[in-house]
């Protein structure tokens, strides 16, 4: 039997690169997205590929929701051998006075609430394996902060601890946790804020490799960490940003 | 195979981790120069090379000395004519508390580790600049993090690796070169044999979070993930490989 990935976030960006890397080392792959349409449409491409797919609805800040789709997921192949956390996002740019409770929960919720939820359903089923690999997802702000996303850089240094706390937790049984931190990647999300050429007269001066990233570069250190060679990686947070940082 | 016909040089590739490297860089299919200060193990490594069917050489070298390092690029261009993938792993490891550690040891651990550093990139930068591509992979230690007692030479030349390698990798990002670091653990080589029993080197490599001994194919294995082309876009980082014992 194939292994299996679950990729939360796998409709679009970075989780549909990653969906495809997996999907291509000959992983099958639940693409579990908010966006249904979009998840069914990353299976598609993996299906049309030659690779196995599903895809499976989630809001991965509510925590029925993501028992159900674990408890689905668990149903259809018994097992979970990789988990990506890669559904997020920043959501709103503006001064700390300005975010409503609401909107901070959003941002929090979404992406560190998120993660937690999808860990302690999955875990489990990790356990009974004796083995798994779960990749959570930061960013460069997790680790600078970012003046107008104080709440995102709040979740994402959260998740870097959250990863730590959890790959000490899990290490006894052979389960690895590590996080994956983004730079600034070329995204549909974000490309649809700005143009390519606001995008490089941003970015490229700071970048040393003098371009944003692409998700498919982002999708190469998401398989390596599924791999054998990372066997005695657990804990640690990868930054994948052009030198940025 | 991910290193097909680049080349490759490993320094301090003749024994430990960097024998594990060089074999692992010639199953990617890359062209190996086995550099090392002794000369004949090197050589005994590029002849296990050759027996998996790579191309490589064995060269003496002394990582801290100016003309041996031009030397052995020398050595390299008239073989191989390039390179693609510079891995610093040449280093000593020397024990005394600082109050009686002595200049010599001082300088040579810090000329070795960190100085070899130097004069290798600057051997061979300007060939990677022209060819607009390359992979400098460093080989710092955990112990630049966490400090290690009577090691303060070694974890002070390890720290300034990372901060070399985070320097030259904004330096060289426009020439399409990237330059990243490696944080192993305690490895199961020769090195921590060097001080301790060999039963409290087994005991301290099992006590860690994941309970597996970190063994130098698990350091080799990222290291040839760092030089493929999966990893372009990753550049300035110190990557930590040790079962989960540090975390930063």
């Amino acid at each position: 039997m194939n292994p299996v990935a679950l990729i939360s976030g796998g409709g679009n960006g970075i989780g549909r690169a990653v969906a495809h890397r997996m999907a291509a080392a000959g992983m099958t792959v639940v693409v579990a997205d908010y966006d249904h349409a979009a998840a069914k449409q990353v299976r598609g491409e993996v299906v049309d590929a030659g690779g196995k797919a599903d895809a499976l609805s989630v809001d991965v800040a509510v925590a029925r929701e993501v028992k159900a789709l674990v408890a689905d997921v668990a149903n259809r192949f018994g097992r979970v051998d990789v988990l990506a956390n890669i559904a997020g996002g920043s959501f709103y740019t503006k001064r700390i006075e300005d975010f409503t409770w609401a909107e901070w929960k959003q941002v929090i919720d979404t992406n560190l609430k998120g993660t937690f939820l999808m860990c302690r359903e999955v875990a489990p089923l990790m356990q009974r394996q004796k083995s798994g690999r779960i990749l959570n997802t930061a960013s460069n702000y997790g680790i600078t902060g970012s003046a107008l996303r104080a709440p995102y850089s709040a979740a994402k240094a959260g998740i870097i601890a959250f990863t730590r706390s959890l790959a000490l937790e899990l290490a006894p049984e052979g389960i690895r946790v590590n996080t994956v931190a983004p730079g600034p990647t070329d995204t549909p999300r974000v490309m649809e804020k700005e143009t390519p050429e606001g995008r490089r007269q941003r970015w490229h001066s700071a970048i040393p490799l003098g371009r944003t990233g692409k998700p498919e570069d982002l999708a190469e250190l998401y398989y390596f960490l599924t791999t054998p060679e990372s066997a005695a990686i657990t804990g640690q947070t990868f930054h994948c940003n052009g030198g940025l940082l | 195979m991910r290193l097909q016909n680049k080349v490759a040089v490993i320094t301090g590739g003749a024994q430990g981790l960097g024998r594990a490297i060089s074999l692992g860089m010639g199953r990617e299919g890359a062209k190996v120069v086995v550099a090392d200060l002794q000369a004949e193990k090197a050589k005994i490594v590029a002849g296990e090379l050759e027996a998996l069917g790579a191309d490589a050489i064995g060269v003496a070298v002394n990582v801290a000395n100016e003309t041996s390092v031009n030397r052995l690029a020398e050595q390299t261009f008239s073989r191989f004519g390039r390179v693609d993938i510079l891995v610093n792993d040449a280093g000593v490891y020397l024990k005394s508390p600082v109050v009686s550690k002595s200049e010599e040891d001082w300088d040579k651990t810090l000329n070795v580790n960190l100085g070899g550093n130097f004069l290798c990139a600057r051997a061979f930068v300007p060939a990677m600049r022209k060819q607009k591509s390359g992979r400098i992979i460093s080989m710092a230690s955990s112990i630049a993090h966490t400090g290690a007692r009577e090691f303060a030479d070694y974890a002070a030349s390890k720290a300034g690796i990372i901060g070399f390698v985070k320097a030259l990798a904004r330096e060289l990002g426009p020439d399409g070169i990237t330059v990243n670091a490696i944080c192993p653990g305690s490895a199961n080589t020769s090195m921590p044999r060097s001080h301790r029993s060999e039963e409290e080197v087994m005991a301290r490599l099992r006590a860690t979070p994941l309970g597996h001994v970190l063994e130098p194919e698990d350091i080799a294995g990222p290291i040839l993930f760092l030089a493929s082309d999966a990893a372009a876009y990753i550049t300035g980082q110190a990557y930590n490989i040790n079962c989960g014992t540090v975390m930063i």
